[in-house]
Order: structure tokens, then C-alpha cells, then sequence
């Protein structure tokens, strides 16, 4: 795959990591260090379904996703939502994501070990070959299809939060709680669904991203690095944000490291991840509140004039 | 209608109101009076659910409502106009009416939406306006456009004037007073302007230092004898 495309299709999956980071820090308040796991595991769950009906690694998409979307509810109403209840601190609640992101991954490890027995082959580190994917003009197919998934799933979003009851409910319950039940929303109901359509845009981004690298149990907890740099860039309380972060992040992280690697060599390759926490630091240097308080409008309106 | 009993309430640890007993007859205006820092607010807050209740009930026609969920008396018919943040800023005027009337089908959005707006024309032209950037005033009227929109038994608006010139809050004020006779309303009315808001009432509750001080027909606290020292001194 070429530089710029495996550039794009990792700034792809990034962001819709990002933006499902974002999404549940703007309802519930909890920095959740678990969703690269949310990712990496449905990514297994793909990878197991691949197997088991020996189809196109595309048709195990739609099963990561709902696994995803069944983390993030189950992340939600066991570990956070009797947490919340007791008054816990948004460090309590950050705390309490990092050791469910440990206990994900000792379940990831149970599962892909266990597995490994019944297939009978060696299934805690993989990757979906190049043949299993499509091509267009030359290029992998995943750099269509993560595409056509961001997209899809910014459609998708953005319809639901500006055209439907629904999804006004969701913003009216971000900006106000007590608000919007005054109004008669039940606002519980509104985090949960934020909790699974995050855990549903990370089962996504994991049936995608064994194409473009290779798996393995702990990969989660190496990704989170990313999609907090691409969040917080952003500004951390902005989809549009993250959307923002994301590109930027994903995108210089791979370009950055590609170009170091051509002067240093490729030992410089194991250090991608320092490049995305320095744009975290430079940018937030720069512009303290992220991205997203960056008045664009108004150097548009300037450079037109 | 709508009453407390015993009601002993405040935020965490921190007690505010004693022991209240509080009615709201059908049909009825009741103003809530007293001065700054009574508690005026917290006891609408408490019938809504929104403080830490340590003694008493609240109770909506014979039944037991205490300890539901906000939401689920919305849906028996408590509409609330907090006294303040009472519209979604980020929301545009058009959002914060349909999530008032989230409630509702689309038939009766409709209908309620119609009625709210002929109460408030003002609003008919901004519709697609983000609620922050209205002035004070429109924001008061989409707040109470909001609360009319909820298919309400009993209504409860905290200082609906408070952010009103004078002409403006008279209107507002008959506004009120033709919907209780209109829709049959149940109005809890919270007010600083404490003759303005007896003048329309039919009963009064007087909190001071989260006590009640008084509690009858506003006719009766207005020529109390010592009515002028009560809106004055706030002593009893
Ligand atoms: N969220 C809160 N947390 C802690 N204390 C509060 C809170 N809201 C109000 N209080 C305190 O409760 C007391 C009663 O406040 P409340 O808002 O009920 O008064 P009020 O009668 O509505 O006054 P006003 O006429 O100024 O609106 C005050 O001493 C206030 O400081
Ligand atoms: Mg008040």
C-alpha cells in the first residue's frame, strides 16, 4: 500500500475511534481509556467470524460492530453507571476505564488462547492478508472502504443528532441533564445510547484495521495513545473536533514517521506513537483548547477579502 | 392537586427547607413568596426531584410522587419552568420547542406548538435562531413557550418576569391568567414582585428561612395587617 493511502486509511479509523471517544466524553464526563479494547477485541470477534465462515473478512464487519456497540453498553451499566451513582470523581471514572481496559485484555487473551485450541491454529496475532481485500485501480481496498465507513458514519451521526427527535434529545441531554428531563427525556437512556454507538464506531474501526496491520492482543492499549492525542487535539468536548484531531494525528503520525524513517532508518518505525503525543503537546502549546476553538470562520473571511 | 407534606429538603448536607406543608389547588393560581434566599426555588425543585429530600412526600392527585424520576413526572403532567438556564442555548429555538414537546405525538406537538406560538408570536420569525442568541426576554418566552408545550395538568414557573420589562411582564402575566381559564390550569407562580403576583393568585405561601409563614388565600395575605411589614421587613 502506498505511503499516502495507508496514511488515509489510518487517519480514517483513527477518527472514528476519536469521534467515539469524544462522544462519550461529551454525554457521560469518563475519558474512556478502554476504547482501543472495545476496537481490538471486536477486531478478533471479526477475525473469528472470518474464520468461521471462510467469507470475505467485509462480512464479519457488521457482527464487530455490534459486539462493539455491546461493550460499550456493558462498559457503561456495569462498570460506570454505579460509579456515577456514588458520586465518583471523573478520576475515579477515568481510573476505573483504565482497569476495565486490563480486564478486557486479559478477556481478549482468554478468548483468542481458548480459540486458538479449537481451531487448532495459532490466532493471537493476525492479519487479513492483502488477497482477502479488493482492489481498484492498483490501490487496497481498504482505502475505499475505511473511507465510505468514516463517512458513512458521520452520515450517519450527523443525521441522527440534527434530524431526528432522538437525536435532538441526545444534544439537549449533553448541554442540560437536568434540562432535558425537565422536558420529559430520560437522560440515562441517552448515555447508554452513546455508550453503545461509541462501542459501535470502535467494532467498526476494529473489523477494519486487521487490514491494514497486524493484530495482536495488546494492540488496544498501543492505539488509545492515538485516539486520546486526536481527541484532545481536538478539544476533547467537539465532534467536529475530533474529527479535526483525528485527520491531523493520523495523518502526521504516519507521514511524520514514514519521512524520519527515510533519514534514521526504520528502526524509528517502533516510535510512531511519540510523534502523534508531540503534535498533543505542540498543539496544545500553541492553541490551548484544542482545535475546535480555532475561530476558522474568521481567517476564512480575512483571507478572502 | 399537587401538594407537599412534611417536606424537609435541601442540597447534600446542607439543610433549606423545614417541615413544609404546601397545596396547590385545582385550577388555582398559588404564588410562592418570600425573599431572597427562602427557598422559593428549592421547593420547586424538590417536587421536581431535583434536590436531596430527607422528610415528607409530594403528592399529585391522592398519589405518591416523591422519589420518581424527573422524567416521569413530566409525564404525569408537571410541567417546570426553572428559574434559571431554563432553554437550550446550543439548541435553535425550533429544537428547544420540539424537545419540549418530547413527550408528545405529532398530532398534539402540532396543536400545542400552534397554541404556544399564539401566546408567543415573537418567536414565530426566529424559529431557526440558536436559542443563546436570543435577548433575555425572548429567552424567558421561549421558556415559557416550552413549559406550555408539555400537555400540562399543573404548571410551575419560577419567576417567569424576572428577565421582563414592565409592560411585558403585565402581558405575561395575563397571558397566564387567560390560561389557567382557557386550558384549566394548575399554576405554581414563584415572583419577586410580590403585589403583582397576589394580585393575579388565589392563594398564597409565604416561605421565610425555609419555613412556611404564611399559607392561605392571597386576598387574605394581602390585607393581613401586618401584610406591609411581611414584604418590607419579612418578618412575621
Ligand atoms: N444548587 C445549590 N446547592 C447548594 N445550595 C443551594 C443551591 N441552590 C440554592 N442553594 C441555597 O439554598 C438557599 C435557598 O435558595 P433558593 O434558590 O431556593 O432561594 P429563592 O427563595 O428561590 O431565592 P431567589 O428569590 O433569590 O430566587 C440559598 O441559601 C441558596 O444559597
Ligand atoms: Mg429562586
Amino acid at each position: 500500500m502506498g505511503v499516502l493511502e495507508g496514511a488515509v486509511t489510518y487517519a480514517n479509523l483513527l477518527t472514528l475511534l476519536a469521534i467515539g471517544l469524544t462522544l462519550t466524553y461529551i454525554t457521560t464526563s469518563v475519558p474512556n481509556f478502554a476504547q482501543g479494547s472495545f476496537a481490538i477485541f471486536s477486531s478478533y470477534i471479526a477475525y473469528i467470524v472470518y474464520k468461521l465462515f471462510n467469507f470475505s473478512p467485509y462480512f464479519a464487519a457488521p457482527f464487530a460492530i455490534l459486539f462493539g456497540g455491546f461493550i460499550g453498553v456493558v462498559t457503561y451499566l456495569v462498570v460506570l453507571k454505579p460509579l456515577i451513582k456514588r458520586e465518583a470523581s471523573i478520576l475515579i471514572l477515568m481510573i476505573a476505564t483504565l482497569a476495565w481496559d486490563l480486564i478486557l485484555l486479559g478477556m481478549i487473551g482468554i478468548f483468542s488462547e481458548s480459540l486458538s485450541k479449537y481451531f487448532g491454529a495459532y490466532i493471537s496475532r493476525f492479519i487479513f492478508p492483502y488477497y482477502l481485500d479488493f482492489k481498484i485501480a492498483g490501490i487496497q481496498g481498504i482505502f475505499f472502504s475505511s473511507t465510505l465507513a468514516i463517512a458513512l458514519s458521520l452520515g450517519f451521526l450527523m443525521f441522527l443528532l440534527y434530524k431526528t427527535k432522538f437525536g435532538i434529545a441526545m444534544r439537549a441531554s449533553m448541554e442540560n441533564p437536568s434540562l432535558a428531563e425537565i422536558m420529559g427525556i430520560n437522560v440515562e437512556t441517552t448515555r447508554l445510547f452513546s455508550w453503545f454507538l461509541s462501542g459501535a464506531f470502535a467494532g467498526l474501526a476494529g473489523a477494519l484495521l486487521p487490514f491494514k496491520q497486524e493484530i495482536v492482543q495488546a494492540t488496544g492499549q498501543i492505539i488509545i495513545v492515538s485516539i486520546f492525542a486526536a481527541s484532545i487535539v481536538g478539544g476533547l468536548s467537539s465532534i467536529y473536533g475530533a474529527i479535526l484531531g483525528g485527520y491531523l494525528v493520523g495523518l502526521s503520525e504516519s507521514l511524520i514517521t514514514f519521512w524520519l524513517s527515510k533519514i534514521f532508518g526504520t528502526s524509528v518505525l517502533v516510535y510512531s506513537k511519540a510523534v502523534s503525543l508531540a503534535i498533543l503537546v505542540v498543539t496544545l502549546l500553541i492553541i490551548p483548547g484544542g482545535l475546535v476553538t480555532i475561530k476558522w470562520r474568521r481567517y476564512l473571511w480575512r483571507s478572502r477579502r | 392537586m399537587l401538594e407537599t407534606q412534611g417536606l424537609s429538603s435541601g442540597y447534600k448536607e446542607l439543610h433549606i427547607l423545614f417541615d413544609v406543608n404546601f397545596k396547590a389547588e385545582k385550577r388555582k393560581i398559588t404564588a410562592v413568596v418570600g425573599p431572597n434566599g427562602s427557598g422559593k426555588s428549592t421547593l420547586l425543585k424538590s417536587i421536581f426531584g431535583f434536590t436531596t429530600i430527607y422528610d415528607g412526600k409530594v403528592i399529585l392527585e391522592g398519589e405518591e410522587i416523591t422519589h420518581l424520576p424527573p422524567h416521569e413526572k413530566t409525564k404525569l403532567g408537571i410541567a417546570y419552568l426553572p428559574q434559571t438556564d431554563n432553554i437550550f442555548t446550543e439548541l435553535t429555538v425550533r429544537e428547544n420547542l420540539i424537545i419540549a414537546g418530547y413527550i408528545l405525538d405529532e398530532q398534539e406537538y402540532n396543536d400545542r406548538l400552534e397554541l404556544a406560538l399564539n401566546v408567543f408570536p415573537e418567536l414565530r420569525d426566529k424559529m431557526d435562531r440558536k436559542a443563546g442568541m436570543l435577548s433575555g426576554g425572548e429567552r424567558q418566552f421561549l421558556g415559557i413557550a416550552s413549559a406550555l408545550i408539555r400537555r400540562a395538568r399543573v404548571l410551575m414557573l419560577d419567576e417567569p418576569t424576572a428577565m421582563l420589562s414592565p409592560k411585558f411582564a403585565s402581558q405575561v402575566f395575563e397571558r397566564i391568567l387567560s390560561l389557567r381559564d382557557e386550558l384549566g390550569l394548575t399554576i405554581v407562580l414563584v415572583e419577586q414582585n410580590v403585589i403583582k403576583a397576589l394580585e393575579v393568585s388565589d392563594n398564597a405561601l409565604m416561605l421565610i428561612g425555609g419555613k412556611v409563614a404564611f399559607s392561605g388565600t392571597a386576598r387574605e395575605l394581602l390585607e393581613h395587617e401586618k401584610f406591609e411589614r411581611f414584604v418590607v421587613g419579612y418578618t412575621l
